[in-house]
């Protein structure tokens, strides 16, 4: 009988056509990202260095310090890059931590199936259900808070999302007769893995990263708000927002700032993800139409 | 006589810079009571012309051109830049004209009752009707289409139905409001024969007890010439030919509708066998059993019960029976997908295992498998050569030259080496597959519907392109198949299954010129011919 499901397995990449929100994303993300890779060449970069002479300068008052100063005279130009590379690239690496993690137990789950999968379900559901910050926060009461820990808890406890999708995909694929195909030639299952369904669940995992940095970057910086994280002098965003909230009523610009900057990251990250997804989602939709 | 559907020089394209022309020039025209049957491989532009006369084009087409009339009300005229507005047109949708898909098994909602499905149908147009009303309306309809015990079933969801009691459920919700018009669009490609010949029986009587009239979508020059008062045969998104659908046939004007006639099946065995003899048996298979553990149950399902086969080197044994008969289990056990609970499987005199898993590569190559759905079967991130290649990567034995070997046995030249799945039609998709099976060199093929999702002339190539390779490589075949036509042309004997069992087998002459077994009759009787009985008397003038 001709009844089959055609599954929209791999998103077809195709001509590339650029939405305005796109552009617009890029252009913010491209200013976070050329702050970041930029002001370190500078001559006058130092976000470490303290000038109580010079503290609390506003903005395009001080050639030398051209965003101005904060509280102990550090240059807030020079900290705001630094925050940006530190709290990027933490969320990078927690969301690489994530997809990968993620996908690959969705992957099991999906292709294995039974006992595993009952395994894996029952893990995922005790990992939803742990309000993730109280964790860190609890763990951080014991040991010593840092950059590390922050990554590490996070980088493990955030997957589930990854693993739902792609268990789905990947007990879809399995039933498909492209991956029973190579079984009755002599290969294995780890050939199967490896050539048909990783191949074909990664575009997904890359949506939903795509989706979750923006994620990941709130979640880092409340953190770092609260002082779990990366460890003074070092700067994040959320840490040099908690310290410009003393001076709100005076010199605003120390909390506003950061507050711009993450706003351009975050804004810019979610406009780009979301003509990434209404590019794949085209193609997704796209099969098993007319004709 | 009053005409229902009156479509004129039909111009439909698609959206965007460059529009492609998917219809030109297509006029037809049905009247109150007749039955007309629109013929056409996949993308002829059957479809989407009836579509376009319900409004439901796709996304990405448009109509561009010619004027389209349903019960005197002109829905649209390009010249007069008249269109109808979606609140007129849903007014008409299953009122004046209602429609049944291909598929029943995707449209229906898995998750409502039946009964409410159809009821939520009878309320569309009749929203005022109690929700009491409805209901009794709309068991009152399934009983009308033939759903015994309606009362109780209506209650139970779609999965609970076959997929002939769903194309009931569809034709009901089609006929709640007694429509002048009802548009079939491939209604029983997705059905055994046995159920096509009830559900087209069901549409003939619909058609005399309300008068209405319909439009027949299909691929199958059988089923047209059983069905419909007139014949339009679409090519290319033009009409080829028109007229009543007996003169059509007996006499073609056309070349295309000529080709078409011809490459349905030949209603006659093949002239010369391939068998070999003095080689090893493609495949010995004995009493084969295959069970399904139902969770829930504590006893398996038992799908195949005690089937032998045997199959010689370069011969073909065709299985065939209806769906759920244990065709494709008898399939799968033979190439260890599906373990055999029980029995022994002999292929190429080699002794396997029953668990594909146990089975050693060597053992793997003697019997590969051409998959039925052309579309699930090739990964679509690979291109052709990759395809073809992987077989042969798995063993180790990988070659440039040998994949451009394979492929040009299957008539795709190096052109084809670069492209994707997604590049192909059905039929190259097939072929692919064919090389690809071919690729580690087995002495049995298991064919599980290789032909049933291609249009009747792809089905011709591949079916000629099997029996060469056959003969040039003494491959045994096993054939599953439910479409008797093509395993008459092809098949040296044939196995006919049901419940699990083999109740007749012989060779394939004999099943069809003196066939013993009642449900092979059965079987036989049910599958449309060009000069079958006709179904429907053509009702008086009105």
């Amino acid at each position: 009988m001709t009844t089959s499901l055609t599954l929209a397995t791999a998103p077809v990449v195709r001509r590339w056509r650029p939405r305005p929100g796109a552009a617009v994303g890029a252009l913010m993300l491209g200013t976070v990202l050329l702050l970041t890779a930029i002001v370190p060449l500078l001559p006058g970069f130092d976000p470490m260095g303290q000038d109580l002479r010079a503290a609390l300068r506003p903005p395009f008052a001080d050639p030398a310090h051209p965003l101005g100063t904060d509280a102990l005279g550090r240059d807030l130009l020079s900290r705001l890059a630094l925050a940006s590379a530190v709290t990027l690239g933490m969320t990078v690496v927690i969301v690489i931590m994530n997809a990968v993690l993620g996908s690959l137990i969705g992957i099991l789950a999906g292709y294995y199936g039974g006992r595993l999968e009952a395994l894996i379900t029952l893990v995922s559901n005790v990992t939803l259900a742990m309000p993730v910050v109280l964790l860190l926060i609890a763990i951080c009461a014991v040991l010593r808070p840092s950059a590390g820990l922050t990554i590490l808890v996070l980088g493990c406890t955030w997957w589930v999302g990854y693993a739902r999708v792609t268990r789905n995909i990947a007990a879809a694929l399995r039933r498909q007769d492209f991956v029973v195909s190579p079984l009755t030639q002599g290969g294995d299952s780890v050939w199967v893995l490896t050539r048909h369904i990783v191949p074909n669940v990664w575009p997904h995992t890359l949506i939903i990263a795509a989706t979750d940095v923006a994620t990941i970057v709130l979640i880092t910086s409340s953190l770092e708000y609260l002082g779990l994280g990366v460890q003074p002098p070092v700067p994040s965003w959320g840490s040099m927002i908690f310290d410009g909230q003393r001076h709100l009523a005076g010199d605003p610009w120390l909390a506003l700032l950061p507050g711009l900057v993450m706003l351009l990251a975050v804004g810019g990250v979610q406009f780009l993800s979301q003509q990434f997804t209404a590019e794949t989602r085209g193609g997704l939709l796209r099969k098993g139409g007319m004709r | 006589m009053s005409t229902v559907l009156r479509i004129e020089n039909l111009r439909i394209e698609t959206d965007g810079d460059t529009p492609r022309t998917l219809v030109d020039g297509v006029s037809l025209q049905v009247d109150r009571g007749e039955s007309l049957g629109v013929v056409g491989e996949s993308g002829s532009g059957k479809s989407l012309t009836v579509l376009a006369a319900l409004g439901l084009l796709p996304v990405g087409t448009r109509v561009t051109g010619g004027r389209i009339v349903i019960d005197d009300r002109v829905l649209v005229d390009v010249e007069a830049d008249v269109w109808a507005g979606e609140r007129e047109l849903r007014a008409l949708r299953g009122r004046t004209a209602a429609m049944v898909f291909q598929d029943p098994m995707s449209s229906l909602d898995p998750l409502r009752a039946v009964g409410a499905q159809v009821a939520s149908a009878v309320r569309v147009h009749a929203p005022r009707l109690s929700r009491r009303a409805a209901r009794e309306r709309a068991i009152d309809l399934l009983t009308s289409v033939g759903v015994r015990d309606a009362a109780e079933r209506a209650a139970t969801r779609p999965h609970q139905w076959s997929g002939g009691m769903r194309q009931r459920a569809m034709i009901a919700m089609a006929i709640a409001h007694d429509p002048l018009l009802l548009i079939a669009d491939e209604p029983t490609t997705a059905l055994d024969v046995t159920v096509q010949a009830q559900v087209m029986d069901l549409l003939a009587e619909v058609r005399d007890r309300t008068g209405s009239a319909l439009v027949l979508i299909t691929h199958d020059l059988g089923l047209v010439a059983e069905n419909s008062d007139r014949l339009t045969v679409m090519h290319h998104g033009r009409v080829v030919e028109t007229g009543a659908t007996r003169a059509v046939l007996a006499a073609p004007a056309e070349d295309y509708t000529r080709r078409l006639m011809a490459a349905m099946p030949a209603e006659q065995e093949r002239a010369t066998p391939a068998v070999r003899t003095g080689e090893a048996d493609a495949l010995v298979a004995e009493n084969i059993v295959v069970d399904y553990r139902v969770s829930g149950r504590k006893t398996p399902v038992r799908a195949v019960d005690g089937v032998s086969v045997r199959i010689a080197a370069g011969e073909t044994v065709a299985v065939v029976g209806e769906s759920g008969c244990g065709k494709s289990s008898l399939a799968k056990a033979v190439l260890g997908i599906q373990p055999a609970a029980a029995g022994t499987v002999v292929v190429g005199g080699v002794p396997v295992r029953s668990e594909l898993a146990a089975r050693t590569a060597a053992e793997r190559e003697l019997a590969q498998i051409v998959f039925q759905d052309p579309y699930s079967a090739l990964d679509p991130r690979l291109t052709v050569h990759e395809l073809v290649a992987e077989p042969l990567r798995i063993r180790r034995a990988y070659n440039r030259a040998t994949v451009g070997t394979l492929l040009a046995d299957v008539g795709l030249d190096e052109s084809y080496a670069k492209r994707l799945p997604g590049q192909l039609s059905g039929g190259q998709r097939q072929r692919v597959g064919i090389a690809r099976a071919l690729a580690l060199r087995p002495r049995l093929l298991v064919l599980d519907e290789p032909v049933s999702a291609l249009d009747v002339s792809i089905q011709a190539q591949v079916l000629t392109l099997l029996d060469t390779l056959q003969r040039e490589h003494g491959l045994g075949y096993l054939f599953i198949s439910h479409d008797l036509g093509v395993v008459r042309s092809i098949a040296d004997r044939v196995i006919v299954m049901q419940h699990g069992r083999v109740v007749e087998e012989a060779p394939t002459a004999q099943i069809f010129s003196d066939p013993q077994h009642p449900f092979t009759r059965q079987l036989l009787a049910a599958v449309p011919r060009l000069d079958g009985p006709r179904r429907t008397a053509r009702p008086a003038a009105a």
